[in-house]
């Protein structure tokens, strides 16, 4: 099987410097606790040029570089890093497999789709730089192959055809092996896995056993790993914990960034786009804030994510420091992606995100809404509400084919006598709307009304001041829900009143009086 | 000519026929928008710009029934159909989505806003016309019909502001207001419902020019069904209460039916039927 292997040059380093982009050219070291001594994990390129190596205590290491920072090295934030990463790639790859700490396979069955292994190997470093990592890829039918060449191999992006692994591997040093066979070959002199394929399969299995034997058929490019590809968590979820409790808005700031880079990269391979994500804040020493946030238009862009929840938190009163952040992804849908046309700014609907986002803060969610009709009779009924997702705009060649189509479909539905202009209205308008008011009071409301004998509403009275009929027309008779609790029974009439103008008044069959449910504004 | 000839002929033109429509819409203008129409060329003739203008902020001004609502609703139509956003916020909850679709109105590119607290929603008006996402924000300044107490008047440093807004947004913000309590500082137009006949609409207060303009329109522009010239038309029912209402919904459901006991029998020996010609009578004068 063809499996592409990438290697991250001291992954964790790198994480550290894309989470703290302060750090960049600094010295420092990343720190786990051996036996309880605080020994050096990984250091950065500047600490090692000044001579701290892993495996040295951390007192040694600040003795050799004074202004060393140091962190605490957490090798399953570190696997989840690298997760993250392995599923912002799955647009490239079916799959992927991990290699703590610091690389990944790939699943190169589809690289065909990509143009080609060569093309699949720089396309995923070229993803991986947009994300902020270095990395080499080689392409190979074994894991050690390819895993072996990507981390000494001197190429950034090579390609082994099948079979030929064998020679790919030969100029490697022994060091590639990994393991105490490396020792026992170089005892015997040799210095390259050349060297040792060449070496008789016999002889080296009679001495070194299996370990042996597993040895030298990797060096002669046979290797039977299987490929087990991670499986996908279900609930895309992202924690960081901070390195101490922020009391300012500041360092959280580049705990979201890291939080919402990811989740926007793991959407993204997964090619799905956020709806609804939820941010939770513990607290230091007790206590928990969640956040939640959602979009009125689906989307996978980090820097939006970002924008979004920078907004969110900010305004949050908390009582403690907070000590970790998480976010997780309540819901998403299927990410269609955006199209910007010529002129368009790049951002796209940042601006309306934004805006949501602060109205939602402000006035809470059920404030904002967008409108949906129902098929209900009952007038004051006749409508819901919906979450705000407006639909994309259509541009270029897209609109004039489809509103071609569109036109050739609905031939004759356009009603010509229409108030507005019938050709560029597509939807079917109904037509009972027409003679309904523009507002809608959300309960009837009680009409203080004179009323003449024979029933003809002759005035009435609205905030104190006397209204007199001098147009009416109706009744309109809306009557149902008889199978219900809260059956209807009405008389519409449209109303002129004097000094107020047209409005919509209707007679209560249940106890012949007159109310006022609308307004022809 | 032969059949492989042909159908290169046929790619041929298709392929030239695309280049044309690519060399069209590269040619086109780019569609900016720049006034919001209402579709009446009596009230866009008013104007100075003929119809509402982007990045400025307009008051409507009128009785509780005078057409601001459904001017408001045509200028959000005319954003529609260049399938752009609007908002509407919402204070006196009475926007009846019914009535908007029917005047064009893409309900889901219209967000509404209902604030709670009334001074919310000036600053909700704001913040949805500086973003610059809505091609058309209403502000809904009036009073519901039934709910008592002082109206706040819009001063003129929210006027402003909301000037403001609507100049760096590049969108059109409306502000429907009642004579009571008029906004100050902003491009006013008066709607006023004269009778059964009609309504007019006069520019009181503009920078560009054109005040005093005025026009007069019957109803039937804004609803064309709406049927109250020459004082309406009533159909004449004949105490309806009595027959059209079901029996379900009356208080004594068995007490009253068609003058009779329960079932439409006879009360008694001793009462006699009601006289068939009275109901003819009066099914005479219903019809």
């Amino acid at each position: 099987m063809r499996r592409a292997y990438l290697h991250f040059t001291r992954f964790p380093v790198q994480r550290k410097v894309v989470e703290l982009p302060e750090l960049t050219g600094r010295p420092f070291a990343l720190v786990e606790e051996v036996r309880g001594q605080r020994r050096v994990a990984f250091a950065s390129t500047t600490a090692l040029k000044a001579g701290v190596r892993p495996g040295m205590t951390l007192t040694a290491a600040t003795a050799l570089e004074p202004v060393l920072r140091h962190f605490p090295y957490r090798p399953e934030d570190e696997a989840r890093a690298l997760t993250a990463l392995g599923e912002a790639l799955m647009g490239l790859a079916p799959g992927f497999q991990l290699s703590a700490p610091d690389g990944l396979w790939l699943d190169a069955g589809a690289a065909h789709l990509v143009g080609g292994e060569e093309q699949l190997g720089a396309r995923a470093l070229e993803s991986c730089a947009e994300l902020g990592y270095r990395a080499h890829a080689v392409v190979a039918s074994e894991a050690f192959t390819s895993r072996a060449l990507a981390r000494y191999g001197a190429r950034r992006v090579e390609v082994v055809p099948p079979g030929e692994g064998a020679r790919a591997l030969a100029p490697l040093p022994l060091a590639a092996l990994e393991g105490p066979e490396g020792a026992a070959f170089s005892a015997l002199g040799l210095s390259t896995l050349g060297e040792v394929a060449a070496l008789p399969a016999a002889a080296v299995t009679a001495r070194g056993g299996a370990a042996g034997a597993r040895a030298h058929a990797r060096c002669r490019g046979e290797d039977d790993t299987p490929f087990v590809a991670a499986v996908l968590e279900e609930v895309l979820e992202e924690r960081v914990v901070l390195d101490w409790p922020a009391e300012s808005f500041e360092p959280l700031r580049f705990a979201l960034k890291t939080l919402t880079d990811r989740l926007g990269a793991r959407l993204s391979g997964r090619r799905r786009a956020a709806v609804r994500l939820t941010f939770t804040l513990k607290l230091d020493p007790a206590g928990q804030v969640r956040v939640p946030l959602t979009l009125a238009r689906p989307t996978a862009q980090a820097k939006l994510l970002l924008d979004l929840a920078r907004h969110r938190l900010e305004e949050q009163r908390l009582e403690n420091p907070v000590a970790e952040v998480s976010a997780r992804v309540d819901e998403h849908s299927e990410d269609r992606g955006q199209q910007l046309a010529l002129g368009d700014a790049p951002e796209g609907d940042a601006a309306l995100e934004v805006v949501l986002s602060r109205l939602v803060t402000t006035l809470g969610e059920e404030s904002l809404f967008a409108a949906g009709l129902e098929t209900v009779h009952r007038p004051e009924a006749a409508h819901g509400t919906r979450a705000f997702r407006p639909p994309e705009r259509k541009r270029g060649l897209a609109v004039d084919g489809l509103e071609a189509g569109r036109r050739n479909d609905v031939g004759g539905w356009n009603d010509a006598d229409s108030p507005l202009d019938a050709g560029s209205r597509n939807d079917v308008v109904p037509r009972v709307g027409r003679e309904r008011p523009s507002r809608l009071l959300a309960a009837p409301a009680w009409l203080d009304a004179e009323v003449a004998e024979s029933g003809r509403l002759l005035a009435a009275r609205l905030g104190g001041k006397r209204h007199r009929v001098t147009a009416l027309a109706g009744p309109e008779r809306l009557g149902g829900e008889w199978w219900s609790d809260a059956p209807y029974q009405r008389d519409y009439y449209r109303v002129h009143f004097e000094g107020l103008g047209p409005a919509w008044v209707f007679r209560d069959a249940r106890d012949g009086r007159f109310y006022l449910q609308g307004l022809f504004d | 000519m032969s059949a492989a000839e042909q159908r290169v002929g046929a790619v041929g033109s298709v392929v030239e026929q695309l280049r044309e429509k690519i060399r069209a819409l590269q040619a086109a203008p780019r569609r900016y928008l720049a006034v919001l129409r209402t579709g009446m060329e009596a009230v866009d003739a008013l104007l100075p710009s003929g119809g509402f203008p982007l990045g400025q902020a307009v008051e409507l001004c009128g009785e509780a029934a005078s057409g601001r609502t459904s001017l408001a609703l045509r200028a959000v139509a005319a954003a529609h159909r260049e399938e752009r956003l609007c908002a509407w916020v919402d204070g006196p909850r009475e926007l009846y989505p019914p009535a908007a679709a029917a005047l064009g109105v893409d309900l889901e590119r219209l967000l509404i806003v209902r604030p709670k607290a009334p001074e919310q929603r000036v600053w909700a008006a704001v913040q949805l016309a500086r973003s610059g996402a809505f091609a058309c924000v209403v502000l809904d300044l009036t009073r519901g019909v039934g709910s008592t107490g002082r109206m706040s008047r819009v001063a003129l440093a929210e006027a402003r502001k909301l000037a403001d807004a609507a100049e760096r947004g590049g969108g059109l913000l409306l502000v429907l207001t009642s004579p009571e309590s008029p906004a100050d500082g902003v491009m006013r137009l008066r709607t006023e419902a004269r009778d059964g006949e009609g309504w007019s609409v006069e520019v009181v207060r503009s920078r560009q020019g054109g005040t005093g303009a005025r026009a007069e329109l019957p109803w039937s522009v804004l609803y064309p069904e709406l049927g109250l010239e020459d004082g309406g038309r009533v159909l004449d029912v004949v105490e309806a209460a009595e027959d059209a209402t079901p029996d379900f919904l009356r208080e004594q459901a068995g007490a009253l039916r068609n003058g009779c006991g329960i079932l439409g029998q006879r009360p008694g020996r001793d009462a006699s039927m009601p006289s068939l010609r009275e109901g003819l009578d009066a099914a005479g004068v219903a019809h």
